[in-house]
């Protein structure tokens, strides 16, 4: 073969598979838009990492179904799924808090489903009117940073009532419920859980003792985690993780009782694909789906879990219920302006 | 040396006339487009209230005894921020446009090192640097306490410092030396040239860094988020009303008041614009610095200092990434450099393509702009002159709903580019449109409309003047605009995360999810991956330059 043949065939084996790339590419662009069979496109809040082991589980379990996954943070998914809320993009919303769900403007875009299998989730973790149901949640608790204990030569807290000590003063940090929605949970379960009056004399006190309340949900644990601060008010899952990550923090929660969120999934009414967001709903409640929430989370609301090893040597007990306290979510979203302008009232001023 | 605006006016021949209503139309309808419509469709929000349309939500924001005190922080930070940034990023340009001190190539660098990673970076390593637990109160002992004004003002500055010196370096790239002659040869000394010669030839460059600076910093939530502690700024307030209460009513009405400073600003540029004289003509001498070796060893001291305070933020990011788990365990390290997130590193390529994508965007649309906003002097580019900065007032979160709530509408004009990576181009370009605009208008502007002059006296028409005369001048400026937008769109979170989908992952959202879960190492690994890739783009496209036979000309001027 001469030089210019081989070149040619050369520049064939290269314009060959580019032709076919942007062939694929246009192709990919034109169908983007058009629903197919066997894909749906799920909103989330679960966390990258266990989010990776769950879609793993799920495409072993259901490999006909093809999910896309886009995942943002609460606040940031409520945003955008309220501005898209003329048009909106997803066929099923999953693992998404419930204090969130619960408005209106969002449950306006539901589709009541029932999952087959949605008996092994007790009442409680469900809508009454079946718009959405939670598998799994997450639970209050206080990250607690070691050294910076020892450094202070301060005893381990045991309790909100624990919180307030003057020896403690500066070494708090808790989300700020404005611009948080677990801040605001903590919030609103201490209310709960104090009686309104009480409440509010507590957090004063509390407030007394606060670094700062740090404008993002998941940061105190991390800032405590790091030594940044000493106690992070936050979630038992972020204090396990953060250990198993190597941290030197101790996970304490509450013995008043620790508030919690639930995690909760709903069918969108405008799914263009109901058959596979249903068949996607109903493996959320499957045996296959329990046995990875198991492995995660701190909270699977169905019956009968085993707590994995990682959990109970941060301090959880074998059976949570006995140290949750139950919010009332109804309540607190009807109150939370009132609940939050307060807050500003006092603490912000 | 300026030509009064109307007697150029009437001197333009038909098919000028008809060329310049064509750019300022494009561009125009562009800005229209991608910046006014998704504007109003989330600011109209502002107005509605559970009894209808009207001023409730202003006067309830107003008379909150809160908003004194926000408003008063965001203006203490604003200025505070703009005035050190703009005397450190002056200093900085001068020396490296006006000495012959060594390491200015260097030093280019890593004056924009801090666009090259995403905003919380910074923050992340400042509190790597100054938190409690960080590196110099662990060395020495001290108690340093970082969180709230002196954190937000050190993490802005620095965020800041790289737009300013953009923009300042380009006003101070070019300048007649025939002025510097003979303000010597009248005897003056180099104070009273400074402040009479070399200070009013920068007037619209200094007056354009400002505008820039102020509004990044009173828009820039991310650091106030991470480092602000207890002190609060309006854009904060506008996350917390949007992204922690789902409340887009009041999340409008402070998106309404951050607007204001963008309206003055085109005030302000007319009366400066009027008194402005190009720098350049076509008869005058390029100023080349002179070595002086006392003046440009002062000057390497202090490009030195400001780098090295630059530089050890990134550093320390750099070194956080290879150790095991900081600040508790740091021995060496690779094993945040195996990222879980979803897909890995893919976003990061879907990054590169979007960030490509909006270089090329902006260097036709946004130096089209400046270019038609300067050209043509007319009333419809005042409009356009508004609608070019109006942007940097914008928080991104606005402007990202704004898309949303714009264009995710079957049947509307641009709605097939939804979802596609088109989308996010497009936002990224309208998103930083003020600075890429005011960065190529300074560069204009010291060239003087002498040459079109010329020009159009041979008897060209304004489309081959721009061809065979303008573009071969301003070429290098088009060239750093593209680079300006690409840098930007690697590392942009705040707008973009409304708009990226299950197949349009961008690298700087996961950087935020892994600092959002504590894994601060792999957020840090993650961060330098981009800060590299960054980099050896620049690299790549200064060689492509090389081989292409252009030299002398600095992807960033």
């Amino acid at each position: 073969m001469d030089g210019r043949g081989s070149l040619r065939a050369m520049l064939g084996n290269i314009a060959r598979p580019m032709a076919g790339m942007f062939l694929g590419t246009a192709l990919v662009l034109s169908l983007s838009g058009v629903s197919q069979a066997g894909k749906i496109t799920v909103y989330t809040s679960y966390e990258e990492d266990e989010l990776a082991a769950f879609l793993d589980a799920m495409k072993n379990d259901v490999p006909d179904i093809d999910v896309d996954v886009l995942r943002l943070s609460t606040g940031d998914l409520r945003a955008r799924m309220l501005a898209e809320a003329s048009n909106p993009k997803h066929d099923v919303i999953w693992g998404w808090a419930a204090t969130s769900m619960v408005d209106p403007r969002i449950v306006e875009m539901l589709e009541p489903y029932s999952p087959a299998g949605i008996d092994k989730v007790p009442e409680r973790f469900r809508d009454k009117d079946g718009y959405w149901f939670a598998t799994t949640g997450y639970m209050g608790a206080f990250c607690v940073n070691n050294p910076e204990m020892e450094k202070d030569n301060l005893a381990m807290p045991s309790s909100w009532q624990d919180l307030i000590k003057p020896e403690y003063e500066g070494k708090l940090v808790m989300p700020n419920p404005a611009s948080s929605g677990t801040g605001y949970l903590h919030i609103a379960s201490i209310l709960q859980m104090m009686g309104e009056e009480e409440g509010w004399a507590y957090l004063d006190a509390l407030d007394k003792n606060m670094d700062q309340y740090i404008k993002s949900g998941s940061k105190p644990c991390n800032a405590a985690s790091a030594g940044e601060n000493t106690i992070g008010i936050s979630f038992a899952l972020r204090a396990i993780k953060n250990i198993d990550e190597g941290y030197p923090i101790t996970m304490v929660i509450p013995s008043e009782g620790a508030g919690h969120e639930l995690e909760a999934n709903a069918l969108m009414k405008t799914s263009q694909n109901m058959e596979d967001a249903k068949k996607f709903l109903d493996w959320t409640v499957s045996k296959g789906a329990e046995a990875e929430y198991n492995k995660w989370k701190s909270i699977v609301t169905m019956q009968g879990r085993e707590m994995p090893e990682k959990f109970t040597e941060a301090g959880l007990p074998d059976d949570i219920s006995t140290v949750l306290f139950e919010v009332d979510y109804a309540w607190a979203a009807e109150n939370r302006d009132r609940i939050i302008a307060e807050w500003q009232k006092r603490y912000e001023n | 040396m300026s030509v009064s605006t109307s007697t150029r006016h009437s001197r333009l021949p038909d098919s000028d006339r008809i060329f310049a209503f064509a750019m300022i139309a494009a561009t125009g309808l562009l800005l229209v487009t991608f910046v006014l419509v998704p504007l109003w469709a989330i600011l109209k929000n502002s107005f509605v209230t559970p009894d209808g349309i009207g001023l409730d939500n202003f006067v309830r924001y107003f008379t909150d005894s809160r908003f004194v005190t926000i408003v008063g922080n965001t203006f203490e930070v604003g200025i505070s921020v703009t005035l050190t940034t703009m005397v450190l990023a002056y200093g900085f340009a001068y020396a490296i446009q006006r000495t012959c001190m060594p390491l200015r190539n260097v030093l280019r660098i890593v004056a924009l090192l801090p666009i090259f990673s995403p905003s919380l970076v910074q923050a992340l390593g400042l509190q790597f640097l100054l938190g409690r637990n960080g590196l110099v109160n662990r060395t020495f002992g001290t108690e340093i306490d970082i969180y709230g004004f002196w954190g937000i003002y050190i993490a802005d500055v620095v965020y800041a410092f790289p737009h300013a010196f953009l923009i300042l370096s380009t006003a101070l790239a070019v300048a007649d030396a025939r002025l510097y002659e003979s303000a010597e040869s009248l005897g003056a000394g180099a104070w009273r040239i400074f402040r009479t010669v070399t200070l009013p030839g920068t007037r619209y460059g200094l007056a354009s860094a400002g505008f820039v600076v102020f509004t990044i910093v009173i828009t820039d939530f991310g650091n106030p988020v991470v480092i602000g502690g207890n002190y609060s700024v309006l854009a904060v307030e506008i996350y917390n009303q949007v992204s922690g209460q789902a409340n887009f009513a009041m999340g409008a009405v402070i998106g309404v008041l951050l607007l204001l400073p963008a309206a003055l600003a085109m005030i302000g540029e007319k009366w400066i614009s009027r008194r402005h004289f190009a720098s350049v003509t076509a008869q005058s001498v390029p100023l080349a610095p002179q070595p002086n070796r006392a003046r440009d060893t002062a000057w390497l001291i202090y490009s030195l200092l400001v780098a090295a305070v630059i530089l050890s933020l990134v550093a320390i990011v750099i070194y956080a990434s290879f150790v095991r788990l900081w600040p508790y365990n740091l021995s060496f390290s690779l094993r945040h450099y195996e990222f879980d997130v979803q897909n890995g590193l893919q976003p990061l390529w879907t990054s590169i393509q979007v960030a490509i994508l909006t270089a090329v965007i902006s260097m036709i649309f946004v130096t089209g702009a400046a270019y038609a906003n300067h050209a043509f002097p007319m009333r419809a580019s005042r409009v356009l002159y508004f609608l070019a900065i109006l942007p940097a007032a914008v928080p991104g979160m606005v402007l990202g709903l704004g898309y949303i709530l714009a264009f995710n509408t079957p049947g509307q004009p641009i709605y097939w580019m939804y979802d596609t990576i088109l989308i996010i181009a497009f936002c990224n370009v309208y998103h930083y449109h003020a600075q890429g605009f005011l960065l190529a208008t300074t560069n204009i502007k010291q060239i003087s409309s002498t040459f079109d002059e010329a020009s159009a006296t041979l008897g060209a028409t304004k489309l081959k003047t721009v061809w065979r005369v303008t573009l071969p001048i301003i070429w290098p400026t088009v060239l750093a605009v593209g680079v300006f937008f690409f840098m930007r769109a690697m590392v942009t979170l705040s707008a973009v995360i409304f708009l990226i989908s299950p197949s349009t992952q961008l690298a700087a959202v996961s950087v935020l999810y892994l600092d959002d879960r504590g894994a601060l190492n792999q957020a840090a690994a993650f961060a330098v991956c981009i800060m590299a890739t960054v980099v050896a783009f620049l690299v790549l496209a200064q060689i492509a330059l090389r081989v292409a036979g252009i030299r002398g000309v600095s992807l960033v001027r």
